[in-house]
């Protein structure tokens, strides 16, 4: 098909060669992409959220004050309620300690010795204010970055049993 | 033996889809019409031969028969019998089996439509089809064999995941299959035009509702799933963004664009090469969902299978197809011819402008599923990435395309009236403005945008709606004239009109949710606690005993202020056989709002006690629920019913152009 | 055999099915480009229809109909011309047919081959339990027992009976659940309330909680001389810290209890040790290393005398859970397997032995 057979269709006024047209698509395409983009490299500056366990907070010197994940093994008899819903506890991965503090219920399978993951504010000098705390989800299942931290200091023993199932 | 004759079925099956794959290939490149033959009948006994190993699969859960280790590891025999039977996919190699069964029946329905398909097209979409189920047989047969015997077998099964022992279980994986399979159709479409070069109008027609289809069912499965999650998980959160929810989430916004640009392709024969590129990308992030969620490469709050393993054969199916098919794209879409023409302002432009909005709102989301796991194998950073990322990025980018959707909605083909589109909603948009001014001024202080989301939704409802009435009511007079032309408007359009409407609902039940409140207490009984307009009265908290659980369950009394609403129970359970424990929320529904009970750790003497007030929070599933029944009503429209235009020319009788 | 011929069966009818269309003598190539003419056909009836509907201008009416009886017009072009029946064709059918014949059977035998269990008949559990009673397996007598209360929760008499067993195997939330069912539903007794109690206390890791101590007294209520009660409720005041009334209270107990009644032996032990407050008390004052030093001490001890001969499921039990505390996988392990051998002829303290194993997760790498 070629702008010859265009002309016939359309009245000169409002006539538009494919190419033409395809550009304007394009442009538009490209438009919505590079605001796409540009909100996407926007909120990469301020809405991800980095992970650590309580060992790379000491090695990487993460600052105070910083939002982030917190992972690893809540520490047997670390427990601590206080009055409400109040509780403290604190993180492990066998190497060094992140104390906890959070406010709200607790998930189901939380629990002394078993692997979490908190987001939070780290508040420096080992100390971690949560405003969410996820546990694994079954007696199998550990978050993996839990697991790699795990691995990493040499605590995991690989998973014992059936891969467990949950949403699809 | 029931138990082997349905694995011998599964591998006999792996069989005749390789010869589904293979001889009709040949007979379409040799102009064979009986090769190509073969490729039905090869879909038909394919289809038989899986539902056969299914059915043997079910056979072994309704028994209990442990000595299958699929069976030990996912049911006990105290379960009620509704939960055996989902018991069979709520698992990775059962749901894996149901994944190929519904494979393998739109195969079948393929083959069996043979009025309604070019047989070209027929034949080269079975073979495509057939390759697909040959690569998850192997999948199923080689690293996830759900007839793995035990011996000696074992006296009681390990139970199924107690979140999985629900109602939504049995729904929300098979609704949701229904759609990702539904797309490898489309998909299958796609390639058998590559292969044979050759793609118009006929092909839009044929490939339509099998589009509408799967995005029906996917629609219904994503909100079966939030719903579910909303109730089951106990934090009265409906979406979280998690990468798994995603999964779903990207093909369906791929498969509304694709809906949309099969319209275009069928009306106006335009769009050609991008509706074939976008049938190969839904399917693709179908493909791409099943990898995020069987391999288990993502941080997820779901677990369902985490084996390297499986992971690797996944992701070679997942490079083969997608690689296979853009490949194929890029050599053969030159070959496609142009089609028709458009002026920039026109129903077409509207629908591109969908698409491009469509397709860059699914790649908000891809960014924000797929960098964390990039940048940690490019860096070994870990980050995870939450709502404030697609609150972001999704959300200003879809906010305009629901804008635009009412104006586009009422554009004529081809040239349209941008003048014209705008008069004709501007009473919705008043409407809807007034609305979300006098939501402001009702609710000073509380949250601006919800007002305003709410407005938005009011407008898409109101200008699906009004649209709707002008082709009912203009250039006619008097009711019987508008009755006849009610009945004589396509099922299509009235389809289309629910399904906007929907959105709106939906995004009305969204925005409302920033008026919800929550409150958390310890109770003892006889305390109450109040979250927003509600107050629960912790009465008393028993043990009982459930089949294959031990539950406390604490009953409540719900007031609305002084007014007594009804007596209301949640409970913790605790799975006897995996010593898990889940919790049950107590959900009172209040016309279209919610109060949502959902049980903490008890301590000293009380028990922590979370309340939900969730105004409006039913319109978010009833809008999803208007938009799948707005797909199914599209696809009950004569044209697909008796998709020959031989046969539909007497019918199109009715039609006024969309 | 018969499995076989069912196989054989079914690959024979999926063969025949697939060689069908081969049969069906069919010569037409694809003539689908009619239909696409009748679709343009239709669609330039629909631009008259909405012309006279007014839905659209004819000057828009008229570039429409040019456009549709142009892509007619190239719909027409694309006609393929029909490939007959040829030499060529007959051998692409025997090739295909020869391909089937082959593939098919060749795949399905090699896949079910390599994981298929043939041999293993179907298993399901109505059956087995079905089967005769004499020589059935404890854990399946069990899992029918466990099938019946769930069924009746309200019969009192079953959770009597399980509620033992359920402790002997260390479930012990189950066995204080069933205990509780039984008190619940059923007349109470002394037995069933000191059972409560001592399954609370298991539970709680040999703490006797302020809920087993209650369970206790409750026993005592209705017998005021119920040994197991009184056993507990003595350690209770131990852990208390009551040392003295505790060896008063352990002192009363044996002297009400002849002297060959079976729970003499621990009361007498317990007394010793609170008396001497030798042991416990002594290694739990050692410094961390050597405390550990002396468990393990104590633990090899036990487990040298058990691998001499004999041994009670008890302190099977006692050595398998102390391997697996301090962390010796290995060693408990070679524990189970010695304990399963030496128990062999007692079917219950053998299901004891796995579920301990199971809940240990010491069974060997199993899936």
């Amino acid at each position: 098909m070629t702008a010859a057979q265009t002309t016939r269709q359309w009245p000169a006024k409002r006539r538009m060669t494919r190419k033409q047209r395809r550009l304007s698509m394009i442009a538009a395409a490209g438009a919505v992409l590079a605001l796409a983009a540009g909100l996407v490299l926007f909120a990469m500056r301020d809405s991800i959220v980095f992970f650590y366990g309580p060992t790379e907070i000491a090695e990487k010197g993460v600052a105070p004050g910083t939002r982030m994940r917190l992972g690893g093994l809540v520490e047997t008899g670390s427990v601590q309620r206080g009055p409400g819903q109040r509780v403290a506890f604190a993180v492990t991965d066998g190497r060094s300690t992140v104390k906890v503090s959070y406010d709200g219920l607790l998930p189901d399978l939380f629990r002394e010795g078993q692997g979490v993951v908190t987001e939070g504010i780290f508040e420096g000098a080992g100390r971690f204010k949560a405003d969410s705390v996820l546990a694994k989800h079954d007696e199998t299942y550990m978050p993996r970055e839990v697991a790699d931290t795990l691995k990493k200091q040499g605590h995991w023993q690989g998973e014992a049993g059936a891969a467990a199932p949950a949403k699809p | 033996m029931i138990v082997e004759i349905g694995h011998y079925a599964l591998a006999l099956a792996l069989g005749v889809s390789v010869i589904q794959a293979l001889v009709p290939l040949w007979g379409l490149s040799r102009q064979d019409r009986a090769l190509a033959a073969v490729g039905t009948s090869a879909a038909l006994i394919g289809f038989a031969l899986v539902a056969l190993s299914f059915a043997a699969l079910v056979a072994s859960y309704v028994r209990s028969d442990f000595s299958v280790a699929n069976v030990f590891e996912n049911s006990h025999s105290a379960q009620p019998l509704l939960y055996k039977f989902t018991s069979v996919w709520g698992n990775h190699e059962g749901s894996l089996l149901l994944w190929v069964l519904i494979l393998t029946l739109f195969g079948a329905l393929v083959a069996l439509s043979h009025r309604s398909l070019p047989p070209r097209l027929r034949a080269g979409a079975l073979a495509a089809q057939g390759l697909v189920a040959a690569a998850f047989l192997a999948f199923t047969l080689f690293t996830s064999n759900p007839f793995r015997r035990l011996s000696p077998a074992p006296a009681e099964g390990q139970d199924l995941n107690p979140i999985l022992q629900d109602l939504g279980l049995a729904i929300h994986p098979p609704l949701l299959y229904i759609g990702y399979v539904g797309f490898s159709m489309t998909y299958a479409f796609a390639v058998a035009a590559l292969i044979d070069g050759r793609i118009d109008a006929m092909w839009a027609r044929a490939v339509r509702p099998w589009t509408l289809l799967a995005w029906t069912f996917l629609t219904l499965g994503i909100a079966m799933g939030s719903y579910w999650a909303y109730y089951e998980l106990g934090w009265g959160g409906w979406w979280f963004w998690d990468p798994v929810e995603n999964a779903s989430f990207m093909p369906w916004l791929a498969g509304t664009a694709l809906i949309h640009s099969t319209v275009v392709m069928e009306k106006r024969d335009a769009l050609k090469v991008w509706t074939i590129l976008l049938a190969i990308l839904t399917f693709s992030l179908s493909l791409l969902g099943t990898f995020v969620v069987r391999s288990g490469v993502l941080t997820s709050v779901h677990s369902f299978a985490t084996d390297p393993a499986r992971g690797l054969f996944i992701l070679l199916i997942l490079v083969f197809f997608v690689g296979g098919s853009l490949a194929l794209f890029a050599w053969r879409a030159p070959l496609l011819r142009q089609g028709g023409l458009f002026a920039p302002v026109s129903r077409e432009s509207a629908l591109v402008v969908n698409n491009i909005f469509l397709a860059t709102a699914c790649a908000t989301v891809f960014v924000g599923t797929l960098y964390p796991l990039a940048l940690e194998m490019l860096t070994g950073d870990k980050i995870s990435v939450g709502a404030p990322f697609f609150n972001a990025t999704f959300v200003p980018v879809v906010v305009p395309l629901l804008l635009l959707l009412p104006i586009g909605q009422s554009l004529a083909w081809k040239r349209g009236d941008l003048l014209g589109a705008a008069q004709r909603n501007a009473a919705a948009f008043a409407i809807a403005a007034v609305a979300a001014l006098a939501l402001i001024a009702f609710t000073r202080g509380g949250p601006v945008l919800a007002p305003l989301g709410v407005g938005l939704g009011l407008f898409l409802v109101l200008g699906a709606g009004f649209d709707l009435a002008e082709r009912v009511v203009a250039r006619a007079s008097g009711w019987p004239a508008m009755l006849s032309r009610a009945r004589g408007l396509p099922r299509s359009a009235w389809g289309t009109a629910l399904a906007h409407a929907g959105i709106g609902l939906s995004i009305i039940g969204i925005a409302a949710a920033a008026w919800s409140s929550e409150a958390i207490a310890v109770l003892k009984p006889g305390e109450r606690l109040t979250a927003g307009r509600y107050t629960v009265v912790l009465e008393s908290v028993l043990p009982r005993t459930g089949p294959n659980f031990r539950a406390e369950v604490a009953r409540f009394q719900l007031f609305s202020g002084d007014r007594e609403l009804a007596p209301l129970e949640a409970s913790k359970r605790v799975y006897t056989a995996r010593a898990m424990p889940t919790t049950e929320a107590g959900i009172h529904t209040d016309w279209l709002s919610q109060a949502y009970v959902s049980l903490g750790e008890g301590q000293d003497g009380g028990l922590a006690v979370r309340l939900y007030d969730k105004p409006l929070i039913l319109l978010i599933w009833i809008g999803a629920i208007v938009m799948a029944f707005g797909g199914a009503l599209s696809l009950t429209d004569r044209r697909f019913r008796l998709a020959a235009p031989r046969r539909a020319a007497p019918a199109a009788a009715a039609q006024p152009a969309e | 055999m018969m499995i076989w011929a069912v196989f054989a069966a079914m690959t024979g009818a999926a063969i025949f099915a697939l060689l069908w269309p081969l049969s069906r003598v069919s010569l037409q190539g694809f003539a689908d480009t009619a239909d696409a003419r009748s679709l343009y056909r239709s669609q330039l009836g629909e631009i008259d229809r909405d012309v006279a509907r007014g839905l659209i201008a004819a000057e828009e009416a008229d570039a429409a109909r040019v456009e549709a009886g142009r892509r007619l017009l190239r719909a027409a072009g694309d006609e393929v011309s029909p490939a007959g029946e040829t030499e060529p064709s007959l051998r692409r059918r025997r090739a295909s047919s020869a391909l089937m014949l082959s593939l098919v059977p060749l795949l399905a035998l090699l896949v079910y081959g390599s994981y298929g269990s043939p041999d293993a008949p179907d298993q399901p559990l109505a059956a087995r339990l079905a089967k005769a009673g004499a020589q059935q397996d404890f854990a399946v007598i069990f899992a029918r027992m466990e099938a019946h209360l769930a069924a009746h929760p309200a019969d009192a008499r079953g959770w009597t009976l399980i509620a033992p067993i359920y402790l002997r195997q260390g479930r012990y939330d189950d066995a204080a659940n069933a205990f509780a069912s039984a008190l619940r539903h059923g007349r109470a007794s002394a037995e069933l309330w000191s059972g409560l109690g001592e399954a609370r206390t298991l539970a709680a890791e040999g703490v006797v909680t302020a809920a087993a101590r209650e369970a206790f007294s409750d026993a005592l209520k209705l017998d005021p001389r119920n040994p197991q009660a009184r056993y507990y409720l003595a350690l209770a005041q131990e852990q208390d810290g009551d040392t003295q009334g505790a060896a008063g209270s352990l002192k009363r107990l044996l002297a009400d209890t002849p002297p060959d009644a079976p729970w003499a032996a621990p009361v007498r032990d317990r007394l010793a040790r609170l008396e001497g407050a030798a042991g416990g008390e002594a290694i739990a004052a050692l410094p961390e290393a050597e405390r550990q030093q002396a468990i393990r001490g104590m633990v090899e001890g036990l487990a040298g005398r058990l691998e001499a001969g004999g041994g009670t499921l008890a302190e099977w039990t006692r050595l398998i859970r102390a391997r697996a505390v301090l962390g010796q996988k290995e060693e408990a392990r070679q524990a189970v397997k010695t304990a399963r051998e030496r128990l062999a002829g007692d079917a219950s303290a053998l299901a004891a032995i796995e579920a301990l194993a199971h809940e240990l997760a010491l069974k060997e790498a199993a899936p």
